[in-house]
């Protein structure tokens, strides 16, 4: 962030948030009281000791005096702990190492995943770019380029693993965009390698732990101020990675409604370039680096899955190096898609900035918002218009997702286990496996030959992309790639083969890349526990 | 609302229900115009305050303006009311879409669902309009009984209550009770599948069946709506108001209702081929049991009733047969599939 614009959002984004919570009788009291309470809680877990000490002195401060206080007192106490976010949230912006990152980092991101093998590492100096083999960035390139030229843009990728950002930020340098600022978990800090690369990537810390609505807002308010002020953003609408493996069907709705209210501001504002678009994207994996913790944390009752997760493998560098050899190693690609630019109310955007309707007629996106006239919020036409664009947000997702070779064999297998034992439970099965602990190799191409067939009929329909290997092999390449993946990168093998029979390890995995499928017609369900 | 000032609504449909609408708002007061397919039909509006084809000798409201031009008229409303037959919905929904814009509210009163698509009529102004603001409007209202100043009742369905709350203003102050609600999948499959009930009844009546059989009819077709619309994501009290028992008690009891009368014809014997070209009105009942029954079977649901107008239709069965296949189905819990969900 420029550093003239710090201090604007900084101011902006106090006001309209106080403005938010002081709106009512009592409005101020209720608003001031529950953070306190929210952050006193908070700070009781705190691990920093040093942090809880300061904090803790800070809000005791402020509840003494607002226990006393007039309104008015309270509204600027209130302003006080307002400020207080905003500074953390907006403070740790350094604009020099911010435009040294977006130089410096890409190449050493290439150079730190090609250093796994000195002689891709000797590629890289040579001068050729070999991570252009393991990420593939595809879809909509020119138009999402033409529109983050007319307007403001928002990116909002599938969310399946923590390196998600980095690889973004890396395909965002490749294909010429700009950087984007974004908002990432603390948990993301927790790897003091990645904490590198995320602090300069544009990244500004977002404390999930806080759970006070008024530093939610903060945030909010401060991603919609920021697309006021032309900064590109990136967001994961899911809010967290997928816990099952499945590509988002919900997303999270307060943060993405940020983009309509920056656009009303802009028309309000009467600015020349008032365009917000919002930029799906799909990463697809063959192997997900955190696979094992996050089926393990969805499979876990309900109400006991956890949010934040700390201790996952994203935090342990040997399972990060692991991963990325093996994806050398098995010359396995990443993709990652761009879809068509959307409109703030769901509507395709062409290269020239116009939106369309689904007859492909062009639509003056301007009227949606206009009440006499003139444009204005209302709240609850906003949050309808924020679901329609969220409906058009997970199509895209599912028409851009990548189906690899470990998801649909993933499926095949899964589903002969499910056949084998119609009556058993979810969890059962998963447990015990069934009655057989492998299949014959010949059933499970068979099986795969007709999932293939349906993958293949739904790619040509436009509505799902399948990788090389499934749309250009056989049944019997998409079996021993999948086995390749499988059977080696996580702890214990999904899937091995020994003579002619397939042996399946590890169910949750199986049952992870097979829910990816889910919501494609033909293809899987979802497996809820 | 919007800065458009030429009219209050545009009614798109010259049919019964939409006849009957644009006359009870001229009657309120407002600015109506009505687009009507064939050129005559609106040079008869214009000329005599008649659409014989549909109204007889009804004189309707004498401000009445009728057109069959969409693209003069379209841009000039805030609101457009679509009544048009579910099986030229599309065509004239494009058409709409092509002059319409994002400020404009779109509503329809159109009791039907996309034969071959299954999609419901708001799904189908979503795809060929760029509007947003959608709804709908459902309920028991025989349009001879509204246009004889009887008072009703009816629901207004969006997502959006700019939508909700523009068609109540319309209806203020007149004999239609407009209520207001958010589950618009719930209204469209309540107005969809009375229909077939309607059908079901109208065969119990033609073949002499008493009050004690039609209400044993009619409340487990209002079970049988019900479980099919919240297996489609609607609101189970939805089909507790009039969008639900209230529109299937009217279309069930009067002999005016059309599925109703074809349900009498075919207990009688008539051909479906016969009385369909004998008819000049369309009677939805037909298309809707078909889409409906591909549905249910493809959603794994059993539905009794529907399946037996599906064979009564299509499948040349006699009133008897479809009888004695839902008396032999074994009683359950009542609403046992609905409370244990």
């Amino acid at each position: 962030m420029r550093v003239e614009d710090k201090e604007r959002v900084g101011v902006e984004v106090t006001q309209r948030v106080l403005d938010h919570w002081t709106q009512g009788t009592d409005a101020v009291e209720h608003a001031l009281f529950d953070t306190i309470y929210e952050e006193r809680r908070r700070l009781e877990s705190e691990k920093k000791r040093s942090r809880a000490k300061k904090e803790g002195a800070f809000y005791n401060r402020i509840r003494h005096e607002a226990l006393k206080a007039s309104p008015e007192r309270q509204k600027e106490l209130l302003k006080e702990i307002i400020g207080f976010f905003v500074e953390e949230v907006t403070g740790h912006f350094d604009p020099r190492v911010y435009e040294v990152a977006t130089r410096v980092v890409p190449p050493a991101l290439s150079v730190l995943l090609n250093s796994v093998s000195p002689l891709r590492l000797l590629e890289t100096i040579q001068g050729s770019d070999p991570l252009v083999d393991q990420l593939e960035v595809g879809g909509e390139i020119e138009a999402v380029k033409n529109a983050a030229k007319l307007g403001t843009t928002i990116l909002v990728p599938t969310h399946s693993s923590n390196l998600d950002s980095i690889l973004v930020g890396f395909a965002l340098y490749r294909i010429g965009l700009p950087p984007y600022t974004y908002g990432a978990g603390l948990n993301l800090f927790s790897n003091k390698l990645i904490s590198f690369f995320m602090h300069n990537l544009g990244a500004y810390k977002v404390d999930r732990r806080k759970k006070a609505p008024v530093y939610k807002d903060v945030l909010k308010t401060y991603a919609g101020v920021s697309m006021e002020m032309d900064y590109h953003n990136l967001f994961f609408p899911g809010g967290t990675r997928s816990r099952s493996g499945a590509v988002e069907k919900k997303l999270k709705l307060g943060l993405l409604g940020m983009g309509l209210n920056a656009y009303i501001h802009n028309l309000q504002a009467k600015k020349k370039r008032p365009d917000i678009f919002v930029v799906p994207c799909t990463i697809n994996y063959q192997l997900v680096l955190e696979a094992e913790t996050l089926i393990g944390d969805h499979l876990k009752e309900v109400g006991k899955s956890r949010y934040i997760i700390e201790d996952d493998e994203f935090s342990k560098p040997k399972r990060i190096f692991d991963w990325v050899q093996k994806l050398f190693s098995l010359h396995s690609r990443i993709h990652l898609i761009v879809s068509k630019p959307l409109d703030v109310f769901g509507n395709q955007v062409d290269e020239q900035g116009v939106s369309r309707d689904d007859r492909g007629r062009p639509v003056e996106r301007t009227r949606y918002v206009l009440q006499d006239g003139k444009p204005t919020f209302d709240r609850q036409r906003d949050q309808e218009y924020t679901r329609e664009l969220a409906r058009s947000i997970v199509d895209a997702y599912h028409r851009d997702t990548v189906i690899k070779s470990t998801n649909l064999v993933s499926m095949a297998v899964f589903d002969l286990l499910r056949n084998r034992c119609p009556e058993m439970d979810l969890y059962r099965l998963l447990r015990t496996g069934g009655s057989e602990e492998s299949f014959s190799l010949q059933e499970v191409h068979n099986q795969v030959s007709r999932a293939l067939d349906t993958a293949r009929k739904l790619s040509q329909a436009g509505k799902v992309r399948l990788c090389e290997t499934l749309s250009e092999k056989d049944t019997v390449a998409v079996v021993s790639e999948a086995l390749a993946h499988l059977g080696s990168y996580h702890r214990h093998p999904a899937l091995s083969r020994r003579g002619d029979r397939l042996f399946h390890g590890d169910r949750n995995l199986l049952l992870y890349y097979q829910n990816r499928l889910s919501g494609f017609g033909g293809l899987a369900t979802e497996k809820k526990p | 609302m919007s800065t458009r000032s030429g009219l209050d609504i545009l009614v798109v449909g010259g049919g019964t229900f939409g006849s009957t609408l644009a006359t009870l708002l001229c009657e309120n007061g407002h600015r109506v115009r009505i687009w009507v397919r064939r050129e005559e039909q609106a040079s008869e509006i214009n000329a005599k305050h008649t659409n014989s084809r549909y109204l007889g000798d009804f004189k309707l409201h004498e401000n009445l303006q009728a057109t069959n031009e969409l693209a003069d008229s379209v841009p000039e409303t805030p609101i457009v009311l679509v009544a048009i037959p579910s099986k030229f919905f599309r065509e004239v929904a494009r058409e709409i879409g092509d002059n319409l814009e994002g400020d404009q509210i779109l509503v329809h009163a159109t009791k039907g669902i996309e034969i071959d698509t299954f999609k419901r009529m708001s799904d189908i102004l979503r795809e060929e309009t760029c509007a947003k603001k959608i709804g709908v409007i459902s309920g028991p209202n025989l349009a001879k009984e509204i246009i004889a100043g009887q008072p009703a009742g009816a629901l207004v369905a969006s997502r959006y209550d700019e939508v909700v709350e523009g068609t109540q203003t319309l209806f203020q102050g007149s004999w239609m009770r407009m209520y207001g609600g958010r589950d618009v999948i719930g209204t469209e499959i309540g107005g969809s599948f009375k229909n077939i009930i309607a059908l079901a009844a109208g065969v119990a009546n033609g073949m002499g069946l008493g009050d004690n059989t039609k209400a044993l009819l009619i409340t487990r077709g209002l079970s049988e709506m019900a479980r099919f619309g919240v297996s489609l994501g609607a609101d189970v009290f939805t089909f507790g108001g009039l969008a639900g028992i209230g529109d299937l008690m009217a279309t069930c009891a009067s002999p005016l209702s059309r599925n109703h009368q074809v349900g009498v014809r075919l207990a009688k014997g008539e051909k479906l081929k016969k009385i369909v070209e004998s008819m000049n009105q369309v009677a939805e009942g037909i298309t809707t049991t078909k889409a409906v029954f591909k549905q249910v079977q493809h959603l794994g649901l059993d539905l009794p009733i529907v399946r037996a107008v599906y064979g009564l239709l299509y499948e040349g069965w006699e009133g008897q047969k479809a009888l004695q296949n839902l008396m032999a189905i074994p009683v359950g819990r009542e609403l046992a599939a609905l409370r244990y969900r």
